[in-house]
């Protein structure tokens, strides 16, 4: 057994531009990487990211340094055990599959349509602020149980919290912004909680309230703060990847408009090829070896599901956007208790209406040669900028 | 500790000496069957661990509302036998049970 080798020559924002290279670099040198850059362990391999979800008495989602608790209060995603499974269980009616299928479904197509009414006239657009950050943000409120919210704060507010659970460097404005999104979180919350009492119906809000036992207010709103911080981006980066997956490979694109049965598929490779969250974090409970690694007890490790998606030990040619690629499981949405409350709401509007939508509605779609799409990111990861034109 | 055998979708079978009181799904990864999955390990939340059991055997327990729901998103098809392997808990009765693994998760 080893210590944890250390990597000191990568800086920041190269992480931020193009974490693979990084991610392939420490995937090469050892199962778990100092990396002085992000100041955390990173782990990288597909196979021991998967063992770790697997062992959650040795690495555990309890972090009382987190920033995260500071932040956002006590919540269900950095618990373990009985905890976490009492917090999870009183929100699943919300992601019920019956009620994906029979309530958010026909609801998301109906925002996706108005969002695609307003634009299409215009021939020209960035796809990121005109379609998949309202889009995202509009769905995410109908979910939760809001009431007459702009996208735009909603898109803040959580924008705010990310940057705020973020903020090892204690800046104040970053600190003040985080404070201020979560006391209006509080007070829309406040708003239509007593509506949600009276009306039980399939909104996030009245399943908590409508649990046995009802969810303590403290919990419900260090939750949805979670969930605005953590089910915003990720179908919002997904929707732009999958659509730019798609639009850089003619081909590719062909064969899933041919064949709509595919948009599944090409779904899944697209939060393969670039997961929406490429990092979360575990703490290690007790000393254990990881593959010949020691990993000291207390020690802070980033799961970089990211890294492990192109983890060529299980994915051949793993930077290539492939949908016809030898059908394997991802960790786009972890694994394990954490696993994605959000997935299958998540594949079937992303992946089965709101693209296939966008493709069907904004004929000969394409790219821009002025002005190429921007991805950036490496803990939530997507392009920030997708401009496109079609045939108006 | 039933003795149970899963059958893989090309025909090859596994004996699995299994401890009771622990999932289908925690007796199959422990003793490495493979092509059950089971992406969230037990929270009944990714249908990566579904397998056909006989719903005849009667020692299955009750199909959970959820677990019910989930198996419609199973990759492989749905049928009378279907169940997500992490909700059925291994008791004495199957002893030689058979489970069938299907292609795809
Ligand atoms: C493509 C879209 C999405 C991706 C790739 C994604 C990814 C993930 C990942 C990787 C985790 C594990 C985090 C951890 O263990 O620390 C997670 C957890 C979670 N996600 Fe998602 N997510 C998506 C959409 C959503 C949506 C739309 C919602 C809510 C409406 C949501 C709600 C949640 C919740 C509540 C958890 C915490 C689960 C728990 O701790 O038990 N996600 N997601
Ligand atoms: S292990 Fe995920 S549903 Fe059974």
């Amino acid at each position: 057994m080893s210590a944890v080798p250390a990597i000191a020559d990568v800086s920041y924002d190269a992480l931020l531009e193009d974490p693979y290279p990084i991610f392939r670099r420490v995937r090469d040198t050892a199962p778990a990487v100092f990396v002085a850059a992000a100041n955390l362990t990173l782990v990288t391999r597909f196979d021991d990211i998967m063992r770790i979800e697997r062992d959650s008495a040795t690495y555990s989602s309890v972090n009382p340094a987190s920033l995260v608790n500071k932040v956002m209060g006590p919540t269900f995603m950095r618990k373990d055990g009985a905890e976490h499974a009492a917090g999870r269980k009183a929100v699943e009616p919300a992601f019920r599959p019956g009620i994906i299928k029979e309530h958010w479904a026909p609801k998301f197509a109906a925002i996706c349509e108005r969002l695609i009414d307003k634009l299409v006239e215009a021939g020209e657009a960035d796809l990121y602020s005109a379609l998949a950050a309202p889009m995202a943000s509009l769905s995410l409120m109908e979910m939760i149980g809001f009431k007459e919210i702009a996208w735009e704060t909603l898109a803040l507010w959580s924008q705010s919290l990310i940057d705020g659970a973020g903020n090892y460097s204690r800046d104040a404005e970053i600190d003040r912004k985080a404070m201020e999104a979560g006391a209006g979180i509080d007070t829309a919350i406040e708003a239509v909680l007593d509506h949600h009492r009276a009306h039980s119906n399939p909104s996030i809000l009245s399943a908590m309230v409508h649990a046995d036992p009802p969810m303590p207010i403290e919990e419900i709103r260090a939750n949805i703060k979670v969930i605005i911080g953590g089910g915003l981006n990720e179908p919002r980066d997904a929707i732009l990847t999958l659509t730019l997956g798609l639009l850089a490979d003619p081909d590719q694109k062909e064969s899933v408009l041919a064949k709509p049965e595919l948009w599944p598929t090409a779904f899944e490779e697209a939060v393969r090829w670039i997961s929406p969250i490429g990092m979360y974090p575990r703490r290690v409970a007790r000393e254990v070896d990881l593959s010949g690694v020691t990993l000291p007890e207390g020690l802070q490790i980033g799961l970089c599901v990211g890294a492990a998606n192109r983890d060529d030990r299980r994915f051949a040619d793993p930077d290539r956007f492939d949908i016809f690629r030898a059908k394997q499981s991802h960790l786009a949405f972890g694994a394990g208790p954490h696993f994605c409350a959000g997935t299958w709401v998540s594949r079937q509007t992303v992946g089965r209406i709101m693209v296939p939508m966008l493709f069907e509605r904004l004929a000969n779609l394409r790219l821009r040669d002025d002005t190429p799409p921007l991805v950036r990111g490496w803990v939530f990861r997507g392009p920030i900028s997708l401009p496109v034109r079609w045939d108006a | 500790m039933p003795k149970i055998i899963f059958i893989n979708a090309d025909g090859a079978t596994r004996e699995v000496v299994a401890s009771t009181g622990q999932s289908v799904m925690e007796a199959a990864l422990a003793a490495g069957v493979s092509g059950i999955v089971a992406e969230c390990n037990g929270a009944a939340a990714c249908a990566t661990c579904h397998c056909y059991f006989d719903s005849n055997a009667g020692c299955t327990g009750e199909i959970g509302e959820h677990e019910n729901e989930m198996l419609d998103f199973a990759a492989s098809e749905r049928t009378a036998d279907s169940r997500l392997s992490c909700q059925v808990r291994v008791v004495a009765e199957m002893e030689g049970m058979t489970i069938r693994v299907p292609s795809v998760q």
